[in-house]
């Protein structure tokens, strides 16, 4: 708990209405999409770099330790609050400070939430391809701090490929600008780079270059249905041999086919093993080639119905079952956990046949859905958070799960980081000497641990 | 025999140790005690062990090694780690040994239908490990990305001589700090990169170039306005003064060449639009290349100009964006005089970057400097850094802090790569 006087100072630094220290007003900012909590004893609200510059130097001076926080759409308990920490909340640096189109720039506070600068670019018909599943409430912040994915990662690539520079507030309250407005203005190291994914441990994200990009000339929807997952996988790989890197491979299984079909009624076949929504986008007058190609592998690899989108409308409703999928299994249990192995591509069958193999293992309900261009498989764990014996099992499940993906070459966390969640399994992943290069860059930039102590690794 | 070049022939073997004639294998005025070929990560794991505990000096090159501040080091030659180990057309990834040849490894790729973007630093002598260890942000960037999105994992020789590695062959991985990345553009001050899974493409499908003659550097920059303004994103779109374009082909000005790779239809179809604008703006000859042969040929030359202006010490590279090269072109000038005659302008029209050569760089890189940042750029790298936060009157020892308390972390001694300096 913070003295009457710590509160004061942060008062006098933030304004009293941007700094909280009763129980119940910290509440809603002491847990994520973990369910688990946190043990905070301040939320404060920074408006200006500056004001986060005070509040670090504050911080560093008391020994307290701060934990960075956007929207808390977080699901490796990356933003949960350390004991006696300060949760510092980044929603009110909203500002986008500049949009230039010619120069493909935007500069954006990291508050600014992912859709509402798609929907600012749109208007202009530019977009910024990171995407991720929570786009419309997740921040820039916080999508930085994971270097966040999306379906359309495949062809475009993550987080980190779309930030030119960033302003840092570093451990000892300095600021610094790291890279410029374009890919050859980093100072030698590429400290963007060690910064986005960092999960607010080696600083605090205060203003970001995103590289923005022209939406492009023509884009063709695809849905592709198929009898095993087998199937659908194998077509995933000869799509890619075919030459052809679609924006988007989504693949949802027979579990997620049927409750998306309870809750939407997106008419998709309840009988289909598996399904993929296919992508493509670039010049017009390649697409229609690349659609051939892709029909012609679906058909080969035993596709029971392929459809192409004609018009605005078949292209939501193809996408209609992607979008509620998360939310439709809701009618199974009432509560989720999700997952976000990654595999190489060619191990995806496995992948799938050894999450079958878990589900028998556990007896556990499990729906798969997935960025399958990526290799990147989100098993959701379906369980009642009130039943004890079936929370056990969804953490038991779920180590499980990622030694699976590392036993094929892959990784715990395509996407959604390691926050806590997933730090015991860092040492399954990584060798001694790798983690020991882990703990050097942590103590080059904060010695002291107080950036989000206990994230990724401890020292 | 000094103990170390003693342990050194321990290590690899007395034929792999070099200490008379070593010109070959060196570039700059100093002189190391050896030059040493490791034959494995273990050998280079020993090499550099050796030389921490001994507190020696360490570059490293894949043909060549540059000796600035290697007087009585090593000089690491990985040329004899130049096998590509694994091929996974799949996976789209390839495990390769960072001594093999850039170039050789991008052709090799290509007969297998996969592709490779980053262009080779210097044709000649660039290896895979140069590569990712100068991690350059190339003329086609724009449309592939820097050089580091094509490093999916590596292993690695630490200052002290321990191994690591890192990565998977996940195009996808937020699995702890992202070293993967990071790692590119350290140029060896954080360790030797030994193995290195890079990330490859489908093979494209067709290939078009677009030559140009054109009368200035500023009819060619507002012609790659227009191209841009057509949607339309070439693989390269370059001008080169007149100087460095004869090099190429015999142009009366500023040749423009323009990369199109992609599939049939739009490459077809986008080298008749941009020849067009290309015409539009004043080119007194222009030609779309359609046979591959002198396409690869067209290309083959750009890479040799290309390893010229990377291995030229007298320039300046800045950044303004893509639309202000037309403003930065018209005021260039007026700090290193008439560019027409300059002996080498570059502009990269789709990552707003310009290259100059000067024989007064660093006094021109302040006034240049003070010209991309009124555009909204800046000098690249470290000295544009240092440029930049001068002009703001802000903290750049803050930057340099940062950048010299992880590579102490990493190499207490100090021995790696002594050339570079923050």
């Amino acid at each position: 708990m913070l003295s009457q006087s710590q509160v004061n100072k942060l008062k006098s630094i933030l304004g009293d209405k941007d700094v909280i220290t009763s129980k119940i007003g910290m509440y809603a900012y002491g847990y994520d999409g973990t369910m688990l909590e946190g043990a905070h004893v301040a939320v404060v609200f920074p408006e200006s770099t500056q004001e986060v510059v005070e509040v670090v130097n504050f911080c560093r001076e008391q020994g307290i330790a701060l934990v960075p926080r956007g929207a808390g759409t977080n699901v490796s308990g990356g933003t949960l609050p350390s004991e006696g920490s300060i949760v510092i909340n980044f929603a009110r640096m909203n500002k986008v400070l500049e949009i230039d189109l010619e120069n493909y720039v935007a500069i954006v506070e990291p508050g600014v939430v992912n859709w509402d600068i798609q929907e600012i670019l749109a208007k202009y018909g530019y977009y910024y391809p990171p995407d991720p599943a929570s786009w419309k409430a997740s921040t820039i912040g916080g999508n930085l701090g994971e270097s966040s994915g999306g379906p359309k990662c495949f062809k475009y690539g993550v987080t980190r490929d779309f930030i030119y520079g960033l302003e840092v507030v570093l451990p000892n309250g300095k600021v610094i600008w790291v890279g410029g407005r374009d890919f050859s203005s980093e100072p030698m190291y590429d400290l963007t780079r060690i910064i986005v994914g960092s999960e607010g441990t080696l600083g605090f994200i205060t203003k970001a270059a995103l590289r923005i990009q022209p939406v492009p000339q023509a884009k063709r929807t695809m849905l592709g249905i198929f009898n095993t997952p087998e199937d659908c996988s194998q077509a995933v790989a000869d799509i890619v041999a075919a030459g052809i890197i679609p924006t988007t491979l989504e693949m949802m299984d027979n579990l997620i086919i049927n409750t998306t079909e309870d809750y939407a009624h997106a008419g998709n076949p309840r009988d289909a093993g598996a399904l993929i929504i296919i992508e493509v986008d670039g010049y017009a007058a390649d697409l229609d080639a690349q659609v051939e190609t892709i029909r012609k592998v679906c058909e080969k690899d035993n596709a029971k119905e392929f459809r192409i989108a004609k018009s605005a409308a078949e292209v939501d409703q193809i996408w209609l079952a992607r979008r509620v999928a998360f939310g439709s299994v809701a009618r199974v249990k009432p509560n989720y956990g999700i997952n976000d192995i990654t595999v190489p591509r060619s191990e995806f069958p496995k992948a799938i046949a050894g999450i079958e193999k878990v589900k028998k293992d556990f007896g556990a309900t499990i729906g798969i859905v997935a960025h399958a261009g990526d290799g990147n498989l989100h098993p959701l764990i379906l369980y009642d958070q009130r039943n004890k014996e079936e929370v056990d099992l969804l953490h038991k499940a779920e180590m499980v799960l990622c030694e699976l993906a590392l036993s094929l070459g892959g990784t715990v966390s395509g996407e959604h980081g390691i926050g806590i969640l997933k730090k015991a399994l860092m040492p399954k992943e990584f060798g001694e000497q790798t983690l020991n290069v882990f703990k050097k860059i942590k103590r080059a930039f904060d010695p002291q641990n107080k950036f989000n102590p206990g994230k990724i690794i401890d020292l | 025999m000094s103990d170390i070049v003693a342990k050194l022939k321990g290590i690899v073997g007395e034929e792999y140790v070099v200490t008379a004639d070593m010109s070959q294998y060196l570039r700059g005025n100093e002189q190391p005690q050896a030059v040493v070929f490791p034959g494995s990560t273990e050998d280079v794991a020993g090499i550099v062990k050796a030389a921490y505990d001994a507190g020696i000096k360490v570059n490293v090159g894949g043909k060549v090694v540059d000796t600035k501040g290697l007087t009585g080091g090593i000089a690491i030659v990985m040329s004899r780690m130049n096998q590509i180990e694994e091929v996974d057309p799949e996976n789209l990834t390839c495990w390769v040994q960072a001594g093999m040849n850039h170039q050789e490894f991008v052709e090799k790729i290509l007969e297998k239908n996969l592709y490779f973007p980053p262009e080779p630093y210097a044709v000649s002598t660039s290896s895979i490990g140069g590569c990712f260890g100068i991690g350059d942000v190339d003329t086609k960037a724009f449309n592939y990305l820097p050089t580091r999105t094509y490093i999916l994992a590596y292993e690695s020789v630490l200052p002290t001589g321990e191994v690591y590695k890192i990565g998977t062959k996940c195009i996808k991985c937020v699995s702890g700090y992202d070293l993967i990345h990071f790692i590119t553009g350290t140029r060896a001050t954080l360790g030797i990169l030994t193995r290195v899974l890079v990330k490859l493409l489908p093979k494209p499908q067709a290939y078009r170039a677009v030559v140009a003659d054109m009368p200035s550097l500023g009819a060619a920059a507002q012609a790659f306005k227009a191209i841009q303004k057509r949607k339309i994103f070439p693989t390269r779109l370059n001008a080169l003064c007149k100087a460095l374009g004869n090099e190429i082909m015999e142009t009366k000005g500023v040749l423009v060449l323009v990369d199109l790779e992609g599939f049939p239809a739009s490459t077809a179809q986008n080298a008749l639009e941009v020849e067009a604008e290309l015409r539009i703006a004043g080119a007194t000859f222009s030609k779309i290349v359609e046979d591959k042969a002198e396409y690869d040929e067209l290309w083959a030359k750009w890479l040799k100009v290309r390893e010229k202006i990377n291995l030229q010490e007298n320039k300046v590279k800045f950044t303004v964006g893509p639309a202000k090269v037309p403003n930065a072109i018209a005021s260039l000038a007026g700090i290193v005089g008439n560019l027409e005659e300059n002996p080498g302008v570059l502009v990269e029209g789709l990552n707003g970057k310009l290259t100059v050569f000067t024989e007064n760089a660093e006094n021109d890189a302040v006034a240049i400097n003070k010209l991309a940042m009124s555009l909204g750029g800046n000098v690249c790298g470290l000295l544009g850094n240092k440029l930049k936060s001068k002009a703001y009157n802000e903290d750049h020892n803050e930057i340099i802090n940062v950048l010299n308390s992880i590579r102490s972390q990493f190499d207490p001694k100090g021995i790696m790569a002594p050339g570079i300096k923050f």
